[in-house]
């Protein structure tokens, strides 16, 4: 069946029901709220709109609102740079900022950083909770090259610093810097574009 | 004849604009989403696809610039009022500011191009 032929009524449930299916995600009562909101702008621009030839004033609006992918994919962008935001995920936050690495570059500083900061503060806690399995190979040494930390073959010259408390600071200071990225990308994400500011030209 | 490096730069042109012409709209008073749309439409060129306004006007309300009321209608749907509240009221002056300064300079900036153009 083709739009042609169908009653307004269906168009209209078929664009709700898509945009229904994009906004997949989002709290229960926003997108409650976004099918009403915009079951109301199709219903009061119908009644008020002359027909074009060859299209009924259901038609028109539809087309004029713009495709439901494109209004979906902006309210979820700016739902998922708000809980990002508001939340404490690190992966959430991790994804978030990745999607802002692709489109500027500051959004690749953060990513990088984030990426850093994550890594080092999982490899500290590692360290901790392998060290009562590999005593011997676990440490952060000192030696004449420098300071070395983390899973090393044991060197004879090598003298090791923190000995068992290795576990406690390792967990602790990585706990720490795991909280220290998710509190800086947090802030960074203030300057995520936003989405929603993309109006579509006419094609 | 439109090229597409000027559809792009009007592009940009538009989203850089919507908030700041959405929350002038809401300044004499509250409107429904319908109704900001049709100000938009007859004072400015900057909403092209009606749907887009909507998201935006989620995201001022989650930002605290605006606050949305739903309402019964007499046309059977119910409309969600929006109206700015302080926080977004001194935004939009600001924002206000910023523009007409901005605006006043580029548009002294043009001024020649335009002038070449007519003679």
């Amino acid at each position: 069946m083709n739009a042609h032929t169908r009653q307004p009524e269906e168009q209209v449930e078929s664009y709700l029901a898509k945009l229904r299916k994009e906004l997949d995600g989002l709290p229960a009562e926003d997108i409650e709220d976004v099918l009403r909101e915009l079951r109301g702008h199709i219903a009061e621009r119908s009644a008020a709109i002359d027909s074009e030839r060859n299209s009924t004033p259901v038609e028109q609006v539809l087309r004029q609102l713009g495709a439901p992918e494109e209004i979906g994919s902006l309210y979820r962008a700016d739902a998922m740079v708000a809980r990002a935001r508001a939340g404490f995920s690190p992966a959430l936050i991790i994804g978030t900022t990745l999607r802002w690495a692709t489109k500027t570059a500051l959004g690749f500083v953060a990513f990088l950083a984030g990426v850093l900061g994550y890594a080092l503060g999982a490899s500290l806690i590692l360290c901790g909770i392998l060290k009562p399995f590999f005593p011997a190979y676990i440490g952060l040494w000192i030696n004449p090259n420098g300071v070395v930390l983390g899973a090393e073959m044991p060197r004879p010259h090598a003298r090791e610093l923190l000995g068992w408390w290795i576990t406690p600071y390792g967990i602790g200071v990585g706990l720490a810097f795991i909280l220290g990225t998710t509190v800086l990308l947090r802030w960074m994400l203030r300057f995520a574009p936003r989405a929603s500011r993309r109006v579509a030209l006419p094609t | 004849m439109r090229d597409e490096n000027l559809d792009n730069w009007e592009a940009q042109i538009r989203k850089g604009w919507l908030d700041v012409a959405i929350l002038a709209t809401l300044w004499q008073g509250r409107l429904y989403g319908l109704e900001i749309i049709r100000e938009l439409e007859t004072r400015s060129d900057l909403v092209v696809a009606e749907g887009t306004v909507y998201p935006v006007l989620t995201r001022l309300r989650r930002e605290g610039l605006i606050e949305g009321k739903w309402e019964e209608s007499e046309s059977g749907h119910p409309r969600r009022y929006y109206k700015l509240t302080s926080a977004g009221r001194s935004r939009a002056q600001a924002l206000a500011r910023h523009s007409h300064q901005f605006l006043s300079k580029i548009d002294a900036l043009i001024q020649p191009l335009l002038k070449g153009q007519t003679s």
